[in-house]
């Protein structure tokens, strides 16, 4: 377990570092969130009274497709670099590796959603408080443990720009499901939050203790 | 103790057949070199007695151990050098072989160790995409024996290396059993004392003290 642990640090540590080194993602997905709520911003005539109803879907859509990219690059860069196997032919195990590179995906969301939640709050008006940043937090979780799985499939394929969203998005629903409903509470809607969210931890450990699982499949071939 | 035994080793890909039926047998210690031109299935061979592929039939042991259901255990043992480097770019040459040494469960303090063996000692804060080509070959050389690996299979190791090459092979492939993959013949008869031909994934014939199974 320690081993595992330490392993899994020591990937995300490398993918942390590289990613801080060439800042090659997190600034295209800040860019591309901010863009994605200005356009949001014009395409809807929002006001104080629909702001709230809006403005979780923007969210959660914005969310989703940098999530896509960033889970996507995740494998992708390593594949591109011909160092996965390199790191796959070590006795390290491959559902550590896994772990590793999806704390590192997720951290890189986690600081995406630092630019966009308060862009959505300034934009659309609406609270920016912790229930919103807890729910969209443990969304995260679970989204990052799925994509980053479905990445690492697809990485091999040459179709994987258009694979990736195929099999993610619909395993992706119930996080937008239960989060959205999160977040709408946390806006101010009426319903339960805890409800809400409570769903959305057991999906994560759902679906971090099945990507584990699968792991070794995906990746030790 | 033999270092592998392979037995009838196919490898196929779809319709195509990579290797067909390829037997061979390495004592521990011994240097085999594997000859052949382009798509004779060198590398096919070498990806899986590095158990970075499994074979569509046949049996391969590797020390003792079976190749496919042993290969997490027998991972510790072989060190891999593909035809591709594999180095994060943004890290440094330290970095590189320190983020192996993790992963190996092996100390930290073989990373100046094994930039010395490679000759990477000056460059070892050099981010590994600003190195040379060479120079990234010699330090995928590096991380292939920072684990202390009992058998080493090599894919074309000398590609980029410059005139020290050889000398740089020879002392990393001291005291191991080696499987090295080569167009250079002059190559590998300095560095090894058998050799195997491939064409069309089948196995020619040897020289003269391949020791074939069948």
């Amino acid at each position: 377990m320690t081993r595992s642990i330490a392993v899994a640090y020591a990937v995300a540590r490398k993918d942390l570092t590289s990613e801080w080194r060439t800042r090659e993602l997190v600034p295209a997905l800040g860019q591309f969130v901010v863009l994605a709520l200005v356009i949001a911003n014009f395409g809807f005539q929002i006001d104080s009274q629909n702001a709230t109803v809006i403005a979780p879907g923007v969210l959660w859509l914005a969310l989703v497709f940098a999530g896509l990219v960033a889970f996507g690059r995740a494998f992708a860069a390593e594949r591109e670099q011909a160092s996965l196997e390199a790191m796959l032919l070590t006795p390290a195990s491959a559902a550590a590796i896994f772990a590793g590179k999806a704390i590192a995906a997720a951290l890189l969301l986690i600081a995406c959603e630092a630019v966009l939640l308060p862009a959505l709050a300034l934009m659309f008006g609406t609270p920016f408080n912790a229930e919103l940043v807890a729910a969209v937090l443990i969304a995260t979780v679970g989204m990052a443990a799925l994509g980053c799985l479905f990445a690492a499939m697809v990485a091999r394929v040459r179709s994987r720009e258009v694979l990736l969203p195929l099999l993610t998005l619909p395993l992706w629903i119930p996080f937008i499901v239960a989060g959205g409903q999160a977040v709408q509470v946390a806006m101010g809607a009426s319903g339960s939050y805890n409800q809400a969210v409570a769903l959305l931890i057991d999906f994560d450990i759902l679906f971090v203790v099945l990507t584990s699982l699968a792991a070794r499949f995906v990746l030790d071939d | 103790m033999s270092a592998i035994v392979a037995h009838e080793i196919t490898q196929r890909f779809g319709s195509d057949v990579a290797l067909d039926a390829v037997d061979l047998a390495l004592d521990e210690g011994e240097h085999l070199a594997v000859l052949g031109d382009n798509g004779a299935g060198k590398t096919t061979l070498l990806r899986i007695l590095a158990t970075a592929a499994r074979p569509t039939s046949g049996q391969l042991a590797i020390f003792g151990l079976d190749a496919v259901r042993e290969r997490k255990a027998l991972r510790a043992q072989i060190g891999y050098v593909a035809h591709a480097p594999g180095l994060y770019p943004a890290l440094s040459a330290a970095e590189n072989l320190e983020f192996f040494c993790s992963l190996h469960d092996v100390d930290r303090k073989r990373v100046p160790e094994a930039l010395a063996l490679v000759g990477l000692s000056d460059v070892a804060r050099r981010p590994a995409g600003r190195l040379s080509r060479g120079e990234q070959q010699r330090l995928a050389i590096g991380r292939a024996v920072l684990h202390s690996p009992r058998l080493l299979v090599l894919d074309e190791p000398d590609a980029s290396l410059d005139s020290d090459g050889p000398d740089l092979l020879a002392s990393v492939m001291r005291g191991r059993s080696v499987v090295l993959a080569t167009h250079d013949h002059a190559l590998a008869n300095r560095l090894c004392q058998r050799t195997v031909m491939l064409r069309n994934g089948r196995s020619l014939g040897a020289g003269t003290r391949l020791r074939v199974v069948r």
